[in-house]
């Protein structure tokens, strides 16, 4: 056993999320570890799909809920590609959970504001679940949440369940022509809501994900909002291979994103250069 | 100052040229140099030790030249064959360079050293040299030199190899490949290799592993030969700069023979005569296919 | 002090003894084609003591350029998997040089940076150094800057030097103990004399004449260096080959690849690979972060002095000179980090004259 071999898992269920975007629900194959395991928000994992390789992803479900654990991927190369191949049934691999993660303890008796983009909202539904399932040790729950198009958003069926909670303030839009006839929701870029919205910055955190120029877009309008750099949350992708700090990959500057990452603060970001 | 020198002074004043790409003196040897100052054209010198192959700065996957403008590239009758190359396949045009090229009496193999050119020291492709004065050149500077010393020893080894059996061979060649680590130098050096994405490092499909084992290993060396059919330019880089010493020379070297025994071809520098690989003639040899 | 000596005829012995009790033994040594390699030798008449430096490190012995991590079968919707052993068979390196021998000291820290490498370990484990003072290779050696020099022990196990016709033998570590005390009857207790020559070696070092490089300068000067024209000056000539990294002792970045043997089986591997390579960061989206050949070199001069010296308190560079050698382009480390250096100096130039 080294630490590179994968522990095994079955896909105990399969979304699709969209036309190219799906979600796998993994169990653990070893009944031991499927006992023990435990991560934090924000964590990932190598996911293999034995003969094409290992893809890197966020473990995009709750550690609150522990039974089994979800990724969420598009099909853009050869291991994700193989992975779509697969059903129901079939074993993968898993290595993790590893990095940092969000600081949530940090985060208690505080305002949480989540935005994302597109695909971008995997590794924030983790935390936003995390978050509901331990609902009074936080104040006001916002979700600002955008796709291309309407048949772009992920996790609809969880949007919904957010939609209809009292305790949580969604928004939810799609970019300019992106909306279908009956669409209830907003129309405009994420950033562009957010400012919209303009969630209070007064004890709040905000945890932003999705594309580098939503990311980009969206740190400004934060800082106009009054959210101190420290205040706001991200988390980085970056090509990664052996995930804990050793293939020299994923070095940006003077942090590995595998091992002091892939959660940053805006304000570590701002300090790191312009390589990730 | 030389006429080399000389005349980068003036392209670079001129602004004929935004940089000119030659040799100067390095802390091991000679080595390239890229001049954009006219007043540090003093930089720039030619002798034996002038091995490097400048041509392969002008191709466009080099995007970090490409702000220092337009290029004049001090040009060896071997490198020359290597612009032409360049410009046959249309990676770059012919007004889109300045070529200046130097009157060559063959170089050392190992442009750090200071021993004299003889025949053990002089590169292997030198001996027998016909392009001494390099015939693609806007400018054509310095003395002709005597003729490189020493006879031409590839052809030779090359002989002996074909003479010896199929395992011999299978052997010799293995032996050789068993030091290749995939570094991939001999193809980032390679003036010819300019492909945005080589086959090599392809995953859908993977054609190639890219693990430095004997399957692996074989596998590249034998494609990227097969690659350089009547492409390559003979200019000993990729032999020069691999890390473990593997006599490519001698496989590009025999595929050349073969082209030039099959299609009656041998790379030149004429950008305007057609490369086998890219033509097809109706008195192509397809004995192999009836 | 734990000092012996060896003869000659006692280590040529010494070496049988190893090869007949089935431990691998591996020196520098001339490979066909005249070039000195570390390779297995049978014989120490086969060991080539401090000639050419061996055209690679000694970090293939630890870190292969191309390993297995495991082999997987599928059966139906299952797969199972096989191990690859982290236990290996004795292994003795003889004559190994001081920049060689510390590079792998160097590399145990992110080896062993909170998970540990069994792979990388387990071959250490199994591995005895017996390293040689070095007389110095030429003008491209600086491994005094690097805070090691031609006769540090750092990384060796056993440490010779050579006094005519015995070596000095300090035993450096446990293991080296181990190892000399296994192998008692070919060691004899230091004389005085020898231990006297032994001392006055230091003043015949090799290190005369390599340069100063104040590598803590250099390192407060890459911490705030990184929009420097300095990077897009020295990587005009760089071709990114990736032959430095090859060579180098302390480089150590590895891709991991799935290789299917058939349809039903394969290997996934770990193969050597490069910061210098075109596409080491590009995402899946097609996005690279290190585009062009500039950011690349900076990375590398960045890993090695700055970095991995933040993170693991050692340079990530022992001065052995052959990314230098190496470079079919001429870009001279040594030199860029005398560059820097100037940059670095209170009042230096503004400009880099490169």
């Amino acid at each position: 056993m080294n630490i590179y071999q994968p522990t095994l898992m079955t896909i105990s269920d399969i979304t699709d999320e969209t036309s190219d975007t799906r979600t796998l629900r993994l169990a653990f194959q070893d009944p031991q570890l499927a006992e023990r395991f435990d991560f934090k928000a924000g964590q990932f994992g190598e996911y293999s799909a034995f003969g094409a390789g290992e893809s890197t992803f966020c473990i995009a479900s709750s550690p609150t809920r522990k039974d089994s654990i979800e990724c969420t991927f598009k099909a853009v190369g050869k291991a994700t590609k193989a992975m779509r191949e697969l059903a129901v049934g079939d074993t993968m691999g898993f290595r993790g959970p590893y990095g940092n993660h969000f600081p949530l303890d940090r985060m208690e008796k505080s305002s949480v504001v989540f935005i994302a983009g597109g695909i971008g909202l995997a590794p924030v539904r983790c935390v936003i679940w995390n978050v509901l399932d331990l609902r009074d040790r936080f104040d006001d729950v916002t979700v600002i949440y955008g796709a291309r198009s309407v048949p772009d958003l992920v996790y609809k069926r969880e949007l919904a369940q957010w939609a209809a909670r009292g305790d949580v303030k969604l928004w939810q839009t799609v970019d300019p022509g992106g909306q279908t006839p009956d669409w209830p929701g907003e129309v405009g870029f994420v950033p562009a809501i957010v400012e919209k919205a303009a969630p209070s910055a007064k004890n709040a955190f905000a945890v932003v994900c999705g594309p580098p120029v939503m990311i980009k877009y969206t740190l400004p309008v934060l800082q106009k909002l009054g959210f101190a750099d420290d205040r706001v949350y991200t988390t980085l992708e970056n090509r990664m291979k052996c995930g804990i700090g050793k293939c020299g990959r994923c070095n940006v500057g003077p942090v590995y994103v595998c091992k002091d990452g892939p959660v940053f603060s805006a304000a570590e970001l701002a300090a790191l250069p312009a390589e990730y | 100052m030389t006429q080399l020198q000389e005349l980068a002074r003036t392209l670079l004043s001129e602004a004929a040229v935004g940089v000119v790409i030659g040799w100067e003196e390095g802390p091991r040897g000679a080595r390239p140099a890229f001049v954009t100052d006219p007043a540090r054209a003093d930089r720039l010198i030619f002798d034996r030790r002038c091995t490097a192959n400048l041509a392969t700065y002008l191709s466009p996957r080099r995007t970090h030249l490409a702000p220092l403008g337009k290029a004049a590239v001090v040009v060896k009758g071997c490198d020359a064959r290597a612009v032409a190359g360049l410009i046959r396949e249309t990676q770059i045009r012919r007004e889109d360079v300045v070529l200046i090229g130097v009157r060559c009496g063959g170089v050392l193999a190992d442009p750090a050293s200071t021993a004299p050119l003889t025949a053990d020291t002089v590169a292997d492709r030198c001996p027998g040299c016909q392009a001494r004065e390099p015939g693609l050149a806007d400018h054509v500077v310095g003395d002709l030199p005597p003729a490189p010393p020493g006879e031409a020893t590839r052809d030779a080894l090359i002989a002996r190899l074909d003479a010896s059996s199929p395992s011999e061979r299978w052997a010799f060649w293995m032996r050789e490949f068993s030091r290749c680590v995939r570094c991939n130098a001999c193809r980032e050096v390679c003036p010819m290799c300019f492909c945005e994405r080589c086959v090599a490092d392809k995953t859908q499909p993977q054609w190639l592993e890219s693990s430095p084992h004997p399957r692996g290993n074989l596998a590249w060396h034998l494609t990227r030969a097969l690659h350089q059919a009547g492409r390559c330019a003979d200019c000993g880089e990729c032999a020069r700069a691999c890390p473990a010493g593997i006599p490519l020379g001698l496989l590009n070297r025999k595929i050349a023979q073969i082209v030039a025994e099959r299609f009656d071809y041998r790379t030149g520098d004429d950008p305007s005569v057609p490369a086998p690989i890219g033509t097809y003639s109706l008195s192509d040899r397809q004995e192999f296919i009836l | 002090m734990n000092a012996k000596t060896i003869t000659i005829a006692n280590l040529t012995a010494l070496v049988d003894d190893l090869v007949a009790s089935g431990t691998c033994v591996t020196a520098p040594a001339r490979a066909a084609g005249g070039k000195v390699d570390y390779r297995p030798i049978t014989s120490f008449p086969e060991a080539a003591f401090n000639t050419e430096l061996p055209r690679r490190s000694l970090k293939e012995f630890f870190l292969p350029p191309t390993e297995p991590l495991f082999s997987w079968r599928l059966g139906g919707p299952g797969i199972r998997i096989s191990e690859v052993t982290t236990s290996f068979a004795p292994h003795v390196i003889l004559g190994a040089r001081p920049c060689d021998a510390a590079a792998v000291e160097i590399l145990d820290r992110v080896m062993g940076w909170d998970y540990r490498d069994e792979l990388w370990f387990g071959r250490r484990e199994a591995t005895t150094i017996l390293s040689v003072a070095c007389p110095g290779v030429d003008g491209s050696c600086f491994c005094t800057a690097t805070g090691r020099g031609p006769e540090s022990s750092r990384g060796s196990d056993v440490m010779l030097t050579p006094l005519g016709d015995v070596f000095l033998a300090d035993v450096v570590t446990p293991k080296g103990e181990t190892f000399v005390g296994e192998n008692a009857k070919r060691f004899d207790d230091a004389r005085g004399a020898a231990v006297t020559d032994g001392a006055s070696r230091t003043s015949n070092a090799a290190a005369v004449g390599q340069p100063k490089l104040p590598l803590p300068e250099v390192q407060r000067w890459l911490a705030h260096g990184f929009d420097h024209e300095l990077w897009s000056t020295i990587a005009l000539a760089c071709h990114g080959c990736g032959a430095c990294a090859s060579v180098c002792p302390t480089c150590h970045c590895f891709d991991i690849v799935d290789e299917p043997e058939g349809v039903l089986s394969g290997t996934r591997r770990r193969n050597w690979d490069t910061c210098q390579a075109a596409r080491f960061t590009v995402h899946a989206s097609g996005h690279n972060p290190r585009a062009d050949q500039a950011a690349r070199l900076r990375q590398r001069v960045m890993h090695k002095f700055w970095i991995y010296p933040s993170r693991f308190g050692e340079v990530l560079c022992t001065g052995c000179g052959r990314c230098a050698r190496a470079c079919s382009a001429g870009v001279d480390l040594p030199e860029v980090l005398r560059t820097i250096t100037a940059l670095a100096a209170p009042g230096g130039p503004e400009e880099a004259a490169v």
